[in-house]
């Protein structure tokens, strides 16, 4: 409670003013222009469908909610994080176990909880809350460790109680998300080099395993597909095999300057299934080419560049952990969406942020480049007072 | 502080480790999208323009619907079709033009036409007529090879051999709308969803949007597969190729219980009344007519009926042809009701069968006088010569005596008040009042008076035909439990009948009894329809008539308004339920005419004829479905895409 009322005077002292211009805009305009590309590139990937010809329209006004989503999440001071994340983290952990026991099917999968007359899903909350959760895990405790291999065993815990609840919805995409950032920000806290060699090892021999006890039959077909596709065997025509290979002509067929807007044959033609979701890069590649594609990408790397030494930059343990953590959920997105779409990764359903169309992965991003923010902002704050 | 702590510079140092790890990532998929772009354009250029194999999503054909003997009710026809495709096209207005001398097109069709090929991709075909003649189709076969841009095909669409004779049973396809859509693709993951959608919206896929077409749907669809063509470099089809592995997979059959011949008479019999009819196979529970009259023609809806012709079924408020009375209508269940009364007393212990009770034409109860169907009263009569008879004052006693909860209650145990899952959509379970029910539906309590009402079948309580039927078979075969179907093949609906007991076979022989005596003993109401007019055996019957207005005191005194003298809308309905044979009985039916005033006059001689022509089709004889495989044995579940 009294952190609490601190940080407010705090935040009274510099202006409210003062500190949305102190927020780093080059950043911000950077992640608007991306997503006026998504919109753009959205529109071409649906205006044959009349079925489809609001999409553009309603994925702009939910940019538009997360830019506000970003700025006031920006706009919080980077303590208020740390005091809330363990009641953040658990909450979220309840939700999850709420989806367990009373969670309604969609999509196949039980993801959504209904809570009156809103639909939420929770295990796209667990990717900021578990970031903020390790982030504060290390703040508070790695100077009693000073990096000793026992440090990282709770914050490993921290990571698999959620993914596993996840891998039960089962959300395999979500579940790789929190590993993989989770992951980065134990490496960042200094995990002994032998024991990742170790889990490298491990996780490698442990492959066959997973592929015949841990993966459902769907799961299995499409790393089949995936191992066919990339030895050059022929695959089943009418499953994943034919999205891999539709998209890999669209792609291929758009050489270096592309087919001009809306001109995609592949595109228009509605060969490739779920192509304004997580395909819509082949849209951009056969319509744009490879030198706007490769631009887009990489456009992404300053972004995140920029994101990740603003967590270099930051003094407290815990806002450093926060921005890492939220740069590695971004990055990971982008990197297996982009590969699963490039016919390198077998098809794992992960939308490739700001520009694929969906609501929930534009909030998440938008969160988590909040939180980059705020820790930009709190760039001086010790926050040892705690 | 900063950089004091070895956590400071280590993170530092790992964060440049990661950031060139993810560097490198980026590197790697630049690098991956060069090699497919710039490296092996030419390849995937060449496959992407059209000069090269194609894969064109190909719709499944739907199963067809049968009856028990394997004729075909739901089937499909081969229609000619024109469609133009854009991009082929020298000139599209032109184009029409020149077809508009073939097809009757007005000038606003036309451009819409038009309009619609211009929004669409290029070469989508648009669809300008579906239905084409005979000679119309031979006619722009040898115009099309002059006309680029004209494409002339066969394609295949739903028809219903039969008509109207089983629009509501078997319901229709259409076009999917976005509402189709919508339920089509509730449950489904994302990628299924997109499936279902390009598949639905192929100009030659239909999806059911009522009656079993509906609730069938999965087991009907069949799965898509696709056409594999080459093109030249304008899109323009060079050759199909053959091949089995991506050929589209047909539906499943689905075989009905009904008898197609059978209702074809059913039908015929009503002539120019509304009504309904269930005729039932007393062993096995499988419907056998299922006749609501006059019905629609399910053919007019698969090409989209014309909002004039559907306004012209949907505002028919007199015989209402889009309503299924058979399943969905309900209405007072009349005299028909007093098996049900009669034996919920015996079974309450509230009267000896033999007790005679005294009618002479009216009954007082509180303030109120209650009539007797005969001014002149059935004298003194036990419940044999009641039931016969059909006298009300007994019936008004006995309900009084039991009170209407028990009757109620044991009103369920026939199978009323409860919708019986059929498979085919709709249904309704209409209303077995009782005190809980008044108090939830109006608000107000349960007077006794009302108890009077229902006790010979009228006021507050509704019934469906299809219960009455299903009451008649259980009376019949003494109590046994009997649950219709009409799905005799196909996805088996779950019947979850909360209330299914057997019956008392004494109770039910004593009803038998009575209903033999209707038809066939002195004081019977339906005497006339007792001989089935083969020889020998005999129907038994209880006939019936649900008021559809209150008869005011004035116009009781002066002589009940009937026939011509009044609007046909306020005439009663006409009940009669049946079995036959009497002696060993095979079939149940169960019949309403609508605004037929009299059970004896207009519905027992239908019912009569319907259940002589069963008998002499012998409409029961095992079905095609049970010799050729065991039922449920066509396991591979339901089709999906």
């Amino acid at each position: 409670m009294s952190i609490a009322r601190a940080s407010r005077l705090d935040f009274n002292r510099k202006t409210l003013l003062g500190q949305v211009g102190a927020l780093p805009w080059g950043l911000i305009l950077l992640f608007v222009a991306m997503a006026m590309i998504g919109v753009a590139t959205l529109h071409s990937a649906t205006f044959t469908n009349p079925g489809e010809a609001d999409l553009p329209m309603k994925q702009a006004v939910r940019f538009g909610i997360a830019l506000v989503v970003l700025l006031i999440a920006g706009l919080v001071p980077i303590k208020w994080y740390l005091t809330l994340a363990w009641p953040i983290y658990f909450g979220t952990l309840a939700l999850l176990v709420g989806v367990e026991l009373f969670g309604t099917v969609g999509g196949g999968a039980q993801r959504w909880l209904q809570i009156g007359p809103i639909g939420v899903q929770p295990s796209e909350f667990m990717k900021v809350a578990a970031t903020l959760a390790l982030a504060a895990y290390y703040h508070k405790r790695w100077n009693d460790y000073s990096g000793g291999f026992l440090l990282h065993v709770p914050a490993l815990a921290i990571i698999i109680i959620p993914a596993a609840l996840v891998f039960r919805q089962p959300d395999f995409g979500t579940t790789l998300a929190l590993f993989a950032s989770g992951g980065m920000l134990i490496f960042l806290a200094g995990l002994w080099w032998r024991v990742i060699m170790a889990i490298g090892v491990a996780a490698v021999a442990s492959i066959p395993a997973i592929y015949f006890f841990v993966l459902q039959d769907y799961q299995r077909e499409r790393v089949d597909t995936y191992l066919a596709q990339l030895t050059g065997q022929s695959v089943n025509v009418m499953d994943d095999g034919y999205q891999i290979e539709q998209a890999k002509i669209a792609i291929g067929s758009g050489g270096w300057t592309g087919k001009g807007y809306m001109e995609g044959t592949q595109s228009q033609l509605d060969y490739i299934p779920e192509q304004h979701t997580d395909f819509i890069l082949t849209v951009l590649a056969e319509e744009f080419g490879f030198l706007v594609t490769s631009g887009v990408l990489v456009l992404w790397m300053v972004i995140l560049g920029l994101s990740l030494a603003i967590a270099m930059r930051a003094s407290s343990l815990f806002a450093r952990f926060a921005a890492a953590g939220a740069v590695a959920t971004v990055a990971f997105y982008i990197l297996f969406n982009v590969a699963m779409v490039l016919g390198l990764l077998p098809v794992v359903g992960v939308p490739l942020p700001l520009l694929s169309y969906g609501g929930t992965v534009m909030l998440t991003t938008a969160a988590c480049f909040g939180l980059v923010c705020s820790a930009h902002l709190g760039r001086n704050e010790p926050l040892t007072s705690s | 502080m900063n950089g004091n702590r070895p956590i400071d510079a280590l993170f530092s140092r790992r964060a440049l480790i990661a950031a060139a790890a993810g560097g490198t990532l980026f590197g790697g998929l630049i690098a991956r999208l060069f090699q497919l772009q710039i490296m092996e354009h030419e390849r995937f250029s060449v496959a992407a323009a059209d000069n090269g194999v194609r894969l064109d999503l190909a719709p499944p054909k739907r199963g067809r619907i049968l009856d028990r003997f394997g004729r075909p009710l739901a089937a499909h026809r081969q229609a000619g079709r024109v469609s133009i495709v854009r991009e082929q096209a020298e000139d599209l207005p032109r184009l029409m033009n020149v077809l508009s001398d073939h097809i009757e097109m007005s000038p606003e069709r036309q451009a819409r036409l038009i309009n619609e090929a211009r929004r669409q991709a290029s070469f989508q075909p648009v669809i300008v007529a579906s239905e084409l003649s005979y000679e119309d189709f031979a006619r722009l076969s040898v115009l099309a090879p002059q006309m680029p841009g004209l494409q002339v095909e066969m394609a295949s669409t739903r028809s219903y051999p039969r008509g109207r004779d089983f629009a509501h049973v078997m319901g229709y396809v259409a076009k999917a709308s976005e509402r189709d859509l919508e339920r089509l693709s509730d449950g489904s993951t994302a990628q299924e969803r997109s499936a279902i959608r390009r598949l639905f919206k192929h100009p030659d896929m239909r999806t059911g949007r009522s009656g079993v077409e509906r609730f069938a749907e999965e087991w009907l669809r069949g799965e898509a597969g696709f056409r594999k063509l080459e093109t030249n470099a304008a899109g323009r089809i060079i050759k199909e190729f053959d091949d089995p592995a991506l050929a589209p997979k047909q539906g499943k059959d689905l075989y009905l219980t009904v008898d197609s011949d059978l209702q074809r008479f059913a039908i015929d019999r009503f002539e120019s009344e509304s009504g309904a009819a269930v005729v039932m196979d007393i062993e096995s529970g499988d419907i056998l007519a299922f006749v609501s009259t006059p019905a629609f023609d399910p053919n007019d809806f698969v090409n989209g009926i014309s909002s004039k012709d559907y306004a012209l079924l949907r505002d028919d408020t007199e015989y209402s042809p889009l309503y299924h009375k058979a399943y969905d209508g309900t209405y007072p269940p009349g005299s028909t009701y007093k098996m049900v009364v009669a034996s919920a007393a015996l079974d309450a212990g509230i009267i000896n069968p033999e007790e005679r009770v005294f009618c002479p034409g009216h009954y007082r109860f509180g303030n109120n006088t209650w009539h007797c169907w005969k001014r002149g009263g059935h004298g003194s009569v036990n419940m044999h010569w009641a039931i016969k008879g059909s006298c009300d004052v007994y019936f008004y006693e006995i309900a009084k005596r039991m009170g209407v909860e028990h009757l109620a209650e044991y009103s369920k145990k026939f199978g009323f008040g409860q919708r019986w899952e059929l498979g085919i959509m709709g249904g309704r379970s209409g209303v077995v009042p009782n005190d809980a029910w008044k108090r939830a539906a109006r608000g107000e309590p349960w007077y006794e008076g009302e108890t009077l009402n229902v006790g010979i079948g009228q006021g507050q309580v509704s019934t469906s035909p299809l219960q009455l039927a299903v009451m008649t078979a259980r009376i019949a075969a003494e109590g046994k439990i009997i649950t219709p179907r009409i799905i005799g093949e196909g996805p088996r609906p779950d019947a979850d009948i909360p209330l299914d007991e057997p019956l008392d076979a004494d109770l039910m022989r004593r009803m038998k009894a009575g209903m033999y005596g209707v038809t066939s003993e002195a004081g019977g109401t339906a005497l006339r329809s007792g001989d089935l007019g083969l020889g020998g055996p005999r129907l038994a019957g209880k006939t019936g008539t649900a008021q559809v207005r209150r008869i005011s005191r004035a116009e009781r005194a002066s002589g009940i308004l009937k026939g011509d003298n009044i609007d046909r809308r306020l005439r009663d309905h006409a009940l009669f339920v049946a079995y036959a044979p009497h002696d060993d009985p095979k079939y149940a039916i169960s019949v309403i005419v609508e605004h037929g005033e009299g059970g004896s006059r207009t519905a027992a001689p239908i019912a009569r004829d319907i259940v002589a022509e069963a008998m002499l089709l012998d409409a029961r004889r095992t079905p095609v479905y049970t010799r050729t495989a065991n039922v449920g044995g066509s396991s591979s579940g339901n089709g999906g895409l």
